[in-house]
């Protein structure tokens, strides 16, 4: 009797073995990795037709559009203009002097894996236990029930990436969450959304694996152990590729065995799973691009882009999307270089300029992020309306999801996201009133039945209480 | 004799700057108690000298301020201004202590370096003033709170105007992770602190009992425990609150609190002992087992009972290198229910008052301008500081932050 692993291994491969005999069964058909095991269960609800009267329409993509009306059926925008047709048993909102937005999108968040409270028991958006970790996927730490998520709903955001933290090189899944009360991920998750992969430049990882005497140390380490990871995942798409066309010429062969971390990897080489690289300097995204040239892979977004002004040609010319604070700065050295005029400066030199909050406080005004950013932008003298302003909380952040297609901007045929403002979204004083998602109304400020509360907070302050 | 000239320059130079008048039209004045709409402000050598409809006509400079605003100069109290450049390079942190034996007595004024990158960062979008706070790192006591100004050259104003000290969870587990252990050590140290006031000369020969805190920290309390100086007690748990409230009457301590995200739970209490609260109103969130209750009308609440409010702002991850958004956690109190003047009140006038500040932030005549041009409304994000006069002096638009743009972006349309 030797070890019980060694025994483990041994039914492990009969497993393995069995599974071959049946692979015999259907030969001719290559045996492939499920690709979507944790599939949503999102189900648009069903609510009656929608018609917003009178409101001012900031549109998400660069147009505003006064007193006009917006129709909603079956949580598709159907029409957009004015004197329009209310639908059968529609409800009308008065939006009189009030401001239209399609919901806001943040795209860079770790609500669900940090939440609140802050303590180890839910501290769950790190795996910092090797440098590459692209075996992980966020949605597995997701809390529902982080009370977080609902104050962010308050503050008209609607969609949500979740992202592992930047601890590691490669730190592993992102996923897509529809802002709205579900007590499973699979229920919030964005249906048919594409995946994303976490990188990160910089300081983080070689300052989490130099202390433990690792590699990363050093910018070349990290260098280093990206390009080992994509060599491997090159290698591993290469024997998938192989045992495809070795099935599809007759041959009668064993599939790859499956590695999570390598199958994530191939997921971006194969173009499927979205690059959102945490990479504050511009040096360092220009290495990051060359090696994505290197391995033949395409960068969605740059994260947290402190330098994205030094690097907004580069930007438009690679099409790669810049998602940016508006004036948070010198907490480490690789975020020492901001200005106030980043986004704006992003945004003239024709990238996609995004805002981002990273952060449960800043994830609840993302409009106020956006007038900082447009307001500094004007003052040293570019012209920016409101309506291109809020493109960078709502369509440039769909595009940075490869979501533009159905999110991010007031358009017939869109799913119907959309926050009502009690005055402009840009000023301080202005409150969403009512947020709708797929048209279904999800938070609505006059109304305390349609303010959802996460378990959490039932009776935490005194038994019997209840409170959004 | 070059040198000669170049005094000689200089000072023509002062003279002519400060002999300049500056009338600013139409503009809404904003004075730490009331309102004065589309109104004029004439200020002469750096003080305001009319204020109101009956101004002199003309002056060197004329602004229409048609459409913005004048506020007081903005205040932070709670900040590491002088005290931090990059908050991850430990070299350049100097607002807390590894050494056990510096509490009490840690001054961040001695560390105060005037010439931080973060300083014109803040005043040219109109901060004028903050408390550079420490923080405790090995025991409760951080140290001593300096009231600093950000003019040219930014200066110390006073290097100690109140010891800070921890009673959140935080300094639960500084004092061996319970709160009545923190109790425990906080009485141990105020009576340590009162026994070496009392027998000074035979505790410094080392004829007194063995103290909890060194001789040093222990004389920085005195003051403390004398009641002639603040102590500010950073805590959150209304129970907390409750506690602290009690033992500062127990000691006739003259308290601040700071934090207080419960603090609508007991604002009557708080109001009651007269003692003021340094808050961020934009805090909403249960991030911790102390914070629960934290609500975003909280200021609005303890202003209703009759607190005196003072604000620092936008979440501790940027108090400090964007002290001046002090003023957008303001507006959004605002935007939850405090009124207006309290909200300004709260970052200007209420500072400067509870810790005597000798400077005006008040926009009144006779006072020496600490004041600033908004765009617009002083609260709203898309306002941006036209014009800052910092103790009579107008300070100049420059930053590292602006020279990095220009560099990149100089020929801007």
């Amino acid at each position: 009797m030797r070890s019980p692993s060694l025994n483990a291994v041994a039914l492990a491969t009969a497993v393995l073995l069995a599974g071959c005999d049946n692979t015999g069964t259907t030969a001719g058909e290559p045996i492939l990795p499920n690709k979507n095991p944790f599939p949503s269960t999102y189900q648009v609800p069903v609510s009656s037709a929608l018609v917003i009267q009178g409101g001012n329409l900031l549109t998400g993509n660069n147009q505003q559009l006064d007193n006009t009306d917006l129709v909603v059926e079956n949580g598709i925008i159907t029409a957009i203009g004015n004197d329009l047709q209310v639908p059968q048993g529609a409800t009308v909102i008065d939006a009189t002097g009030k401001w239209v937005t399609p919901g806001l999108i943040d795209v860079h968040s770790h609500m669900g894996v940090y939440p609140a409270p802050e303590t180890s028991n839910h501290s769950d958006g790190n795996e910092m236990t090797s440098p590459v970790t692209a075996q992980v996927w966020a949605e597995h730490s997701v809390w529902p029930e982080d009370p977080h998520f609902e104050k962010a709903l308050a503050g008209g955001v609607t969609t949500v990436q979740i992202l592992p933290g930047s601890g590691n090189l490669i730190g592993g899944r992102g996923v897509t969450l529809k802002n709205i009360p579900s007590l499973t991920v699979q229920g919030m998750k964005f249906p048919d959304a594409p995946y994303s992969l976490k990188m990160a430049c910089g300081e983080n990882p070689k300052r989490v694996y130099g202390s433990r005497d690792m590699l990363p140390s050093t910018r070349m380490g990290n260098m280093a152990g990206y390009r080992s990871a994509w060599i491997e995942a090159g290698a591993y798409k290469k024997s998938w590729d192989d045992y495809v066309a070795d099935i599809n010429s007759g041959d009668e062969v064993d599939p790859p065995i499956r590695d999570l971390r390598l199958e994530t990897l191939m997921g971006v080489l194969d173009g499927e799973i979205r690059i959102h690289n945490h990479c504050y300097k511009v040096d360092e995204m220009a290495q990051m691009i060359d090696m994505s040239k290197e391995f033949g892979y395409k960068i969605a977004a740059f994260h947290h882009a402190v330098e994205g002004y030094k690097a907004a040609p580069m930007l438009a010319a690679e099409n790669i999307c810049g998602v940016m604070w508006a004036d948070w700065w010198g907490f480490k050295q690789e975020a020492f270089d901001m200005v106030r005029e980043n986004i704006a400066l992003v945004d003239y030199a024709n990238a996609c300029a995004i805002i981002h909050s990273d952060d449960p406080i800043q994830v609840q005004r993302l409009n106020q992020e956006v007038a900082k950013a447009m307001s500094a932008g004007r003052r040293m003298g570019l012209d920016i309306s409101r309506a291109k302003a809020i493109g960078w909380a709502t369509l440039n952040a769909a595009i940075s999801l490869g979501l533009e297609d159905r999110i991010g901007s007031l358009e017939s045929g869109k799913n119907a996201d959309i926050v009502l403002w009690s005055a402009d979204p840009l000023s301080v004083y202005s409150l969403a009133e009512k947020v709708w998602i797929d048209g279904a109304l999800r938070f609505d400020r006059n109304d305390p039945s349609v303010q959802p509360t996460s378990d959490f907070n039932l009776g935490i302050l005194s038994a019997g209480e209840s409170r959004p | 004799m070059k040198y000669f000239t170049r005094l000689l320059l200089l000072s023509l130079l002062t003279a002519n700057a400060s002999a300049e008048s500056i009338l600013i039209k139409n503009v809404d004045i904003y004075s730490g108690s009331k309102t004065l709409p589309s109104s004029h402000i004439y200020i002469v050598d750096g003080r305001i000298t009319a204020l109101g409809e009956a101004v002199p006509e003309t002056a060197d400079r004329v602004i229409d301020g048609s459409g913005k605003s004048i506020s007081p100069g903005l205040f932070n109290a709670e900040t590491h201004l002088g005290a931090v450049e990059v908050s991850a390079i430990r070299q350049t942190v100097d607002f807390y202590t590894d050494n056990a034996e510096v509490t009490a007595s840690l001054k961040v004024a001695d560390a105060f370096n005037p010439n931080s990158t973060l300083l014109p960062h803040n005043r040219i979008h109109g901060l004028t003033h903050a408390l550079s706070v420490p923080e405790s790192n090995s025991g409760l006591f951080a140290g001593q709170v300096a009231l600093i100004e950000l003019g040219n050259p930014p200066r110390v104003l006073n290097d100690s105007v109140a010891v800070a000290m921890e009673f959140s969870e935080y300094g639960a587990s500084l004092a061996g992770n319970s709160r009545a252990a923190a109790m425990a050590v906080l009485r141990q140290n105020l009576a340590d602190a009162i026994d070496f006031s009392a027998n000074k000369n035979a505790a410094l020969a080392g004829q007194r009992r063995e103290y909890s805190l060194s001789l040093a920290d222990l004389q920085a309390l005195e003051p403390i425990i004398k009641g002639t100086q603040p102590l500010i007690v950073k805590v959150h748990r209304a129970s907390d609150i409750s506690n602290i409230l009690k033992l500062a009457d127990e000691y006739a301590i003259k308290l601040i609190l700071s934090g207080v995200m419960e603090g609508w739970m007991v604002a009557n209490d708080i109001a009651r002992a007269n003692v003021p609260v340094i808050m961020d109103p934009i805090y909403n969130l249960p991030q911790s087992y102390e914070s629960l209750g934290a609500r975003l009308d909280n200021a609005k609440l303890l202003n209703d009972a009759g607190v005196t409010l003072i604000f620092t702002g936008m979440s501790s991850s940027q108090s400090t290198h964007n002290a001046y958004l002090v003023r957008q956690s303001a507006g959004n109190a605002v935007a939850n229910g405090l009124d207006k003047n309290s909200a300004i009140a709260a970052m200007t006038t209420n500072p400067t008052s509870v810790f005597n500040a000798n400077v005006s932030t008040d926009i009144k005549v006779g006072a020496i301008a600490n004041l600033v041009l908004w765009g617009g409304d002083p609260l709203e994000m898309t306002s941006e500081a036209e014009l800052v006069m910092i103790n009579g002096e107008q300070i100049a638009m420059a930053s590292r932050s602006l020279q990095l743009r220009d560099r990149y972006f100089k020929a801007a349309p």
